[in-house]
This record gives structure tokens, sequence and C-alpha cells, in this order.
């Protein structure tokens, strides 16, 4: 986590471990370009397996890259652009490990085809970092010890913001509909939904981004 | 992590959809993906090409002359927030919000939902009870079906190859009437779960408070969701007391045909629909 000064991907080693992974995993990254740009909804007829070139705002900024269409966007963050902070779980739309969020409600992103994304705005886990700190979801988890060995927080943390962002003071049950879609296979649900309750608090003291 | 899929087609507009499946007559359209994503993956549907349908435009609600018209691309997320869909169909919108988990309701769409034709489709028993049409297009025209007349079996529809789910109509209930409706369903969680029984309700009442009619339709518990003709004609007329519930949940047995899966066996399907009935009466009698 970002507390943690002594991780090997910190700014100014030269090729970072985060960095690295990434370039290796980058193979059908075309460019990427600064300027968030929106890709068209125009009708896009490919070859059989053949790849389609695409354009996706992930975390603000715009990638664009070659994808097959039978490409889940799971795949793509994950193994064609090395964005491995969300996570694999079920890959059937049952557990939340792969939540982001698309225009800021929360989607499974194994059962998003990458070329459904274009044109939306995606966020991961490492979007909610503020620069070198972490988001105030990201910190409340810390600070309520939500998770356990920690597979699942990645989605949960994402869901809740996802949520934090359309109910912004949710009642208990409220966070425990909203974060039905995620499951935690440690059994850390009591402090994951304090985690949610006290980034709650924390924004309506203004203390939230 | 990827599907046996090699083309994904994104029409723009409906008609460009339309056109876009007769051309491809083994092309699957797809919506939010929350059912076929799963398919393909498994094996249990396939299809080369796909279409997909969210650039057609087919995201609305609309409400006028008596008639709530909602686009077969309508997540819902969409349905359970509409304050059009909670005057006019209040089942369905408490059932949208318990079709899997909030992250499946931002993505599953409502047309997706009855053409996937699962018998446990949380969306068919509400709509059944308000007697919603279906707006059916093809490129050799158009018609319109009640959705009773869709489903033809477990994962089977009457949809002709090429033809689209363009939206699905509600006729408006009079409100001056009093009127309780709602939905419920059984399983072992409330979200994320696969429905074990289902039932949507609609109760007329008159001042008196008995039964003037009574809509009731069932998930789960049959090849396809399902109208309980046998128990809504049992109960027309009656005050919901205890006895006429137990007899309405013994007219119910009458109207289903469950089976064992991996889900439930038929006989606790069978009490559970019954329970939920009893709540339904129970919940109308109390006001
Ligand atoms: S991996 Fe996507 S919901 Fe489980
Ligand atoms: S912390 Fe281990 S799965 Fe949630």
């Amino acid at each position: 986590m970002a507390r943690d000064r002594n991780r090997t991907d910190k700014p100014g080693k030269g090729v970072t471990r985060r960095g690295f992974l990434g370039t290796v995993g980058a193979g059908a990254v075309a460019a990427v370009t600064g300027l968030p740009r929106p890709g068209e909804a125009v009708p896009e007829i490919t070859e059989p397996k053949g790849m389609v070139e695409t354009a996706l705002s992930i975390n603000g900024r715009m990638h664009r890259l070659l994808v097959e269409p039978r490409w889940t966007l799971l795949f793509v963050l994950r193994e064609q652009m090395g964005i491995t902070g969300t996570k694999i779980g079920c890959a059937r739309g049952e557990c939340g490990a792969c939540t982001v969020l698309m225009d800021g409600s929360p989607r499974y992103a194994c059962m998003t085809l990458a070329l459904e994304a274009q044109g939306h705005e995606i966020t991961t886990v490492e979007g909610l970092m503020d620069g070198e700190e972490l988001g105030d979801v990201q910190q409340a988890f810390v600070e309520e010890d939500a998770f356990q060995c920690g597979y699942c927080t990645a989605g949960q943390v994402v869901a809740a913001q996802g949520l934090l962002a359309a109910n912004p003071s949710p009642t208990v049950d409220e966070i425990r509909a909203g974060m039905a879609g995620n499951l935690c296979r440690c059994g850390a649900y009591v402090h994951i939904f304090r985690a949610v309750e006290r980034a709650a608090k924390g924004r309506g003291k203004g203390g939230g981004r | 992590m990827d599907l046996a899929v090699q083309r994904v087609l994104r029409p723009g507009s409906f008609e460009e959809a339309v056109r876009v499946m007769a051309e491809h007559p083994h092309a699957l359209p797809i919506a939010g993906g929350t059912d076929l994503v799963v398919q393909l993956r498994d094996g249990r549907r396939a299809a080369d090409v796909l279409v997909d349908l969210s650039g057609a435009g087919l995201a609305f609600i609309t409400a006028r002359n008596g008639v709530v018209e909602i686009g077969g691309a309508t997540t819902m997320d969409a349905i359970a927030n509409s304050r059009e869909i909670r005057d006019a169909c209040p089942a369905l919108a408490a059932a949208s919000r318990l079709v899997g988990a909030w992250p499946i309701q931002c993505r599953a769409t409502l047309g997706g939902n009855l053409a996937n034709a699962s018998p446990a489709a949380d969306t068919a028993p509400p709509l059944l009870v308000a007697e919603a049409s279906v707006h059916l297009v093809s490129a050799d025209g158009d018609r319109r079906i009640q959705l009773s007349e869709l489903f033809s079996g477990p994962g089977e529809t009457c949809l002709r190859p090429g033809e689209l789910i363009r939206s699905i109509m509600i006729p408006t209930q009079h409100l001056q009437r009093t009127v309780r409706e709602g939905f419920a369903k059984v399983g072992p969680r409330w979200e994320q779960i696969i429905s074990v029984a289902s039932l949507a309700h609609r109760f007329e009442l008159d001042a008196d408070g008995s039964i003037r009619e009574a809509r009731v339709a069932v998930g789960s518990v049959a090849p396809t969701p399902v109208r309980a003709r046998a128990a809504e004609q049992f109960l027309a007329g009656k005050p919901p007391t205890a006895a006429v519930r137990r007899e309405a949940a013994r007219h119910l047995q009458d109207d289903i045909s469950p089976i064992d899966d991996v889900r439930a066996p038929a006989w606790y399907r069978r009490v559970a629909v019954s329970v939920l009935l009893d709540r339904a009466l129970t919940e109308a009698a109390d006001g």
C-alpha cells in the first residue's frame, strides 16, 4: 500500500516492478496518449480472430490498443495492460473480485467485453489512489482492518467507492445491499461494512475527495 | 479468460441492429451480457457473432396513454429507480432490485432477462401479473405478443431468428382502486442467487377487504414463469382469511410443476411458493 515506503515500484528507481510487468504485459498496447477522447459508438466489423483497434479510457488516461472482440475487460486490464489491481475470482459474475467502475457505477470486468467499455470512463482500484496516498475509501479499509488475505479487497474498495458516489450517506442496510455483490471468503464483512461507514462519515465532514 | 466469439458487431441505432441481425441469422444479441457471457464461457450457448445492443438506443422508459414502455436494453438499476415503474408496477421495481447484486443490476437488462427465458427470471412474474406485452422487431416486420406467449420452455422463447425485443409495454393500473402488489423470492440469500421460488401478486380489494380480482404469477416452479390461474380463480371474491389462504395454497399446487435440481427439491419449492402466497395474502388482509 502507499504507506509502505519500501515498496519496489516507487518513482525514481528506474524500472519499477509494476512498470516492468506492465510493459511485458502490454504486447497489444499500440500507443498511449494523455488526452481522454472517448471512442465513438461506430459499428465495428472485424475479421474473424482479428484484432480491433480500440481506445479505452482507464483511470483518466486514454489507451489506444488492439484487442480481440472476445476479450473481456478483465483480461485486457490484467493480461494486456498489466493493470493487475483488479482481481479475477469466479470469472462468472458472482464474486465481485473484478469490480471496476464504468462511468462511476460498479461493473464486473469479467463479464464486460473490452469493446463494450469503449466510450466509457473506467476506474480501477489504481485510479482511487491520490498520487502516492491512499484514497479515502482505501484508507478507511486500512483503518478498520477490513480484510484478511486481501484478495477481495480491490473489488470491495471499488464497489464501496461506487456505492458512496450514488449514496453519500448510506444506512447500514443500504451498505449491506450495495456491497452484496462482493464476496469475501475470509468473512471480513463486519469490518468491511464499518470501513464503508467510516469513509461515508469522513466525506460528510468534508474529508473525502 | 476469453470467449469463443469471433466478431462483435456494434450497431449505432436500432434500425441498424435489425439489419445486422438479418445479415447474421445465427448471431446472438448481447446487452448486459450477465447471462450470456457466462453461458458462452460454459459452452451452454454458442455464437460466432455477437450483436452488442448497447448503442442501439434501447435504454428508455416512457409513460404515455396509459402505457409504460420499457426499452429492451433498460437496466435493472434504471427500472428499480424509475418513478413511472414504481407507480405502474411496483412488483417489477422490487424484483429488479433482487436480480443478482447491484453491479449486475447496473448491467443486466429487462430484454435480456426475458430473452434468456430462465424459469427463474425474476422480472417475469411481475410482468405477467401486469399483463405486459412485448414488441418484437425483425427485418421481416414487427409484432406485439403477450409476455406469456414469449416463453416456450426453459431457456427457450418464440423469438424468430433475427428478431429483437424492442420494448416491453405495461398497461398502467387504475390507481383509484385499492390494489396490493408485490414480489418476493426464496433462496439461500437475498442477493446474487437464482430464485428457488418466486411469486408476484396483484390483488384488487373491495371496500370490505375481500379480493375482487387476484393475479398471481410464479417463477422457478414450472418450465417457464406462469400465471397461477387455479389459485387466482379460487381467490376471486373471497376475503383473505386463514381458511381461504390455506385453500388457495392447495389450488396453487395445480398451477405448478416444479422439479428437483441443484438448487432445491421439488417438494421444497411447493412449500416455499405456498408460503410466499400466504404472506402476500396476509399482508393484503392487514392492509
Ligand atoms: S471475477 Fe468477476 S465477479 Fe468474480
Ligand atoms: S479478505 Fe480474503 S477474501 Fe476478503
